[in-house]
């Protein structure tokens, strides 16, 4: 099974109403079942410079090893090391042009990114950009946020109510490109025909209510550009205050990596 | 109540508030503050007031309205914003509209070393936490200016019933063979989403973009006749 027979991927990013540039980026690889969006911050058009190279990185060095071929599944672990080197890669790049270049001095980026392997996606994040799913028309969130308003939740600082009205809601405490070393939160999940998954800056999650996100997953799952065009709309219809950027995945089949006689033999009579 | 405080060259001429859902700011002897200056448009800028938001709508106007020194179409004014149409300022004043929506993004200079945080930890901390939803309170709901839409099912799977379009987007027809009603600022669209046939609006069929509702448009989603209209 080819990966792009077996998912439907489309992205869409915006300035939105306020900005007047964009400082997200996304790069959506059919083939490798890889999608990756950035969201960057720091000086003038720098956050740019470290969003982009973000993607850039983690698309071509997972890319060049799916090339090379990296192997049959090593049991789960072969995907988490993929991402968390490629991650580790564009930290260590971002940091180091913007501690040699004074016009890019503390630039960084947030990432997330979904890797579509043998009916697996395999889940990294840095940062505040999300991921959600949509399973039998329920939208749920599998990244948790790395920011100071998620902290003050979770140290029961302040509700989850009061999320909604802090002056706190930008203020990521990870991000690419800060320090030498990153830390970065992998996790798995099994996918299944049906799913729709979504990652976005929180130009969209700050703008658009989840329940809203929700209806317009369940409203448009038969046509995933549209979905993705409208949700940016509903962002920049509540205001636009922030880059908006969108990717959802819907996979249409399962796309196990072994497509051989006897796998097939097997799974038939399993 | 929010104001506007009107200056030119750093003198006030005015105060005027917010009492107007549209408020209007021009060179016309309509508008609510009216400013004879060649470099101002005639209907210049309005200042739509939904809620506790003010938004600050550039009517096209010849020369633009910059926000704190930056030009802008349209944006939710905060408080203590300054607003340049021509030659004047006016300086807009709400206690409701404190900038409590600080949308640069900035990273967090820690307190302790977060980035030393180990990889176990990370592991750790990453999914049985709680998630929190962040839209900010007043961009929960589509703020429109309008009265609430509705359809009316004529023949169909809906005939006879009425479905009010509340919320921001109203799913129409079924698997294989539907659209999308959604409510904006500027009004309701239906776009079609899946099937071979395209949603038919009085008689017509709408392609693939998203096409503004009237009232009293005839729809036909599928084997559904509607009608749209305004309450």
């Amino acid at each position: 099974m080819k990966l792009k027979h077996a998912l439907t991927i489309a992205s869409a990013t915006d300035a939105g109403l306020v900005r007047n540039f964009n400082e997200d980026s996304v790069t959506a690889d059919e083939d490798s079942g890889l999608v990756v969006l950035a969201d960057g911050m720091g000086g003038y058009k720098a956050g740019d410079v470290a969003s982009g190279m973000a993607t850039m990185i983690i698309g071509n060095e997972l890319k060049e090893k799916f090339a090379k071929g990296v192997g049959k599944s090593n049991g789960v672990d072969l995907e988490t090391e993929l991402l968390r080197d490629a991650v580790s890669r564009a930290n260590q790049a971002i940091y180091h042009a913007a501690h040699n270049k004074t016009q890019f001095q503390g630039m960084g980026t947030t990432v997330v990114i979904t890797l579509f392997r043998d009916n697996i996606v395999t889940i990294a994040h840095v940062g505040d950009s999300r991921l959600y799913r949509l399973r039998n028309d329920k939208l749920e969130q599998l990244t948790v946020d790395h920011s100071l308003l998620q902290e003050q939740v979770q140290l029961g600082l302040i509700s989850t109510e009061d999320a909604r009205v802090s002056h706190n809601r930008n203020l990521v405490t990870r991000a690419l490109g800060v320090n030498q070393t990153i830390a970065v939160d992998v996790r798995q999940e099994r996918s299944q025909p049906g799913d729709i998954y979504l990652l976005c800056s929180d130009g969209l999650n700050d703008m658009v209510d989840d329940a809203d996100i929700e209806l317009a997953m369940v409203s448009i799952k038969e046509n995933i550009p549209l979905l993705v065009q409208q949700l940016v709309l509903m962002a920049n219809d509540n205001g636009g205050h922030d880059n908006i950027s969108v990717a959802a995945i819907k996979v249409e089949k399962p796309f196990p990596l072994r497509t051989g006689f006897f796998s097939r033999w097997f799974s038939a009579h399993a | 109540m929010a104001k506007l405080v009107l200056s030119l060259n750093g003198s006030v001429i005015g105060n005027y508030f917010l009492e107007k859902e549209r408020f209007s700011i021009g060179r016309k002897p309509t508008c609510d503050i009216q400013i004879n200056d060649q470099g101002v448009s005639k209907e210049h800028v309005v200042i739509l007031t939904v809620g506790n938001d003010q938004i600050l709508e550039d009517l096209g106007s010849t020369n633009g309205t910059q926000v704190n020194g930056q030009d802008t179409k349209r944006q939710i004014l905060q408080n203590g914003d300054v607003i340049e149409v021509g030659r004047y300022r006016v300086k807009f004043v709400s206690q409701k509209a404190m900038p409590d929506m600080d949308f640069d993004k900035t990273l967090m200079i820690p307190a302790f070393d977060r980035t030393k945080l180990r990889q176990e930890e990370a592991d750790k901390r990453g999914p049985d936490t709680e998630s929190i939803s962040t839209a900010v309170a007043n961009a929960r709901n589509v703020k429109t200016i309008f009265p609430l839409g509705a359809v009316h099912g004529i023949s169909g799977e809906l005939a006879g019933q009425e479905i009010e379009l509340v919320r921001a987007i109203t799913a129409l027809g079924k698997p294989g063979s539907s659209a999308i009603i959604s409510r904006r600022p500027a009004g309701y669209f239906i776009t079609h989403v899946a099937g071979k046939k395209h949603p038919i609006v009085n008689g017509k069929s709408i392609g693939d973009s998203p096409f503004p509702l009237d009232n009293l448009d005839q729809l036909e989603v599928g084997l559904d006749k509607l009608q749209f209209y305004l309450k």
